[in-house]
């Protein structure tokens, strides 16, 4: 991908451009981070409480039959899994993410490969299921939308659509792409 | 959404009150938490260093763009709006820039028209899959990623249609 980037910009004959865009991205990174390292911080000292209560134990319990559908091999993070879900549908963004990295640490069996279940935990995660796309809302109104709201049942179908398929692909894709 | 901005408050003080009865040492236990936090944190910024840095080249060179002016005749033969290519184009890439197209997408078509619910259904059903891939496969050192790239995508893809499609029937 940076290199599809680098030919453009050469064919624009930009190459103070394309050092400059290079840059930025690298920053981006620094950004995030530091944007993300808050939250992580937060909701991974949380966690641990929660675990050392036996919180995240009993969780994991009542969720390992139901996600076992979707991640087989993955048992130990279920509580992870699900608070990460769980955090997306109310549109917790900040929270997700922290649970979303303990998931993945937890399925890592440290190949430099993804699991079935690590890609599945990826395509559910890429499908928005919300219960309130509170960011568009909050646009719509800005821009004097009459009615707000009134895109919340169509994108909720829209996503639930959106995570069908994705299951659904990545079970297929799954047996052709080892 | 008042109701989850006082609920996830509630609930950390209902964690905490818990934690007390079971007779859990809060305080260490949330700074053993928060320390191995920080390594992960760490480990992650180099593989969201290369990401951005390749969506970026992506974005400034004008390749995204020029990938928009391709789809367009495949899209309107489909009978898709091509007001909306760049957003659904754009949407995996970037959230904070589909945000601001968004936006823009709004502005010019009105946030009540066809376009402008139709874009909004698209931002608020479909997610970031480069960035989630980047930084969840980055954090635990996956560069195998298989099919998780296709499958999002092909998700993403399904419920644009099928969120366009709902629009139309409004």
């Amino acid at each position: 991908m940076t290199a599809v980037g680098i030919v453009f910009f050469s064919v624009q004959g930009n190459g103070a451009g394309a050092l400059e865009a290079l840059t930025r991205g690298c920053d981006g990174a620094i950004s995030l981070t530091v944007a993300l390292a808050g939250p992580y911080l937060l909701w991974s000292g949380l966690m641990r409480i929660a675990d050392e209560a036996g919180l995240v134990k009993k969780l994991a319990r009542i969720m390992k039959k139901p996600l076992s559908l979707l991640m087989p091999d993955a048992p130990e993070a279920a509580a992870p899994v699900t608070l990460n879900l769980a955090a997306n549908f109310f549109g917790l963004g900040n929270a997700a993410t922290p649970f979303g990295l303990e998931a993945m640490r937890r399925l890592d069996r440290g190949d430099g490969r993804a699991s079935d279940s690590m890609a599945m935990f990826i395509a559910l995660n890429s499908s928005a299921i919300e219960l309130l796309p509170t960011a568009v809302i909050a646009i719509r109104t800005a821009c004097g939308s009459a009615a707000p709201y009134d895109i919340a049942i169509p994108t909720f179908v829209a996503s639930l659509a959106a995570a069908g398929a994705s299951i659904v692909s990545c079970r297929l894709l799954g047996r052709l792409i080892k | 959404m008042r109701a989850a901005e006082i609920a996830i408050p509630l609930l950390i003080v209902a964690l905490l009150a818990y934690a007390l009865i079971k007779k859990v040492n809060i305080y260490k236990a949330f700074a053993a938490g928060a320390a191995e936090a920080l390594p992960q944190l760490v480990s992650v910024l180099p593989y969201l260093a290369a990401m951005l840095t390749a969506l970026e080249a992506l974005k400034s060179s004008g390749a995204l763009t020029a990938l928009v002016g391709a789809l367009r005749p495949a899209a309107q033969r489909i009978g898709l709006a091509p007001e909306l290519i760049p957003l659904i184009v754009l949407r995996p890439f970037s959230g904070s820039a589909s945000l601001a197209l968004l936006k823009e997408t709004l502005a010019q078509y009105g946030a009540d028209s066809y376009i402008g619910r139709a874009a909004a259904v698209l931002v608020g059903s479909t997610e970031t899959v480069f960035y989630t891939v980047a930084l969840y496969f980055g954090s635990v050192g996956v560069t195998k990623t298989r099919q998780a790239i296709p499958a999002s995508l092909i998700g993403g893809a399904v419920g644009a249609a099928i969120g366009i499609l709902l629009v139309r029937l409004m």
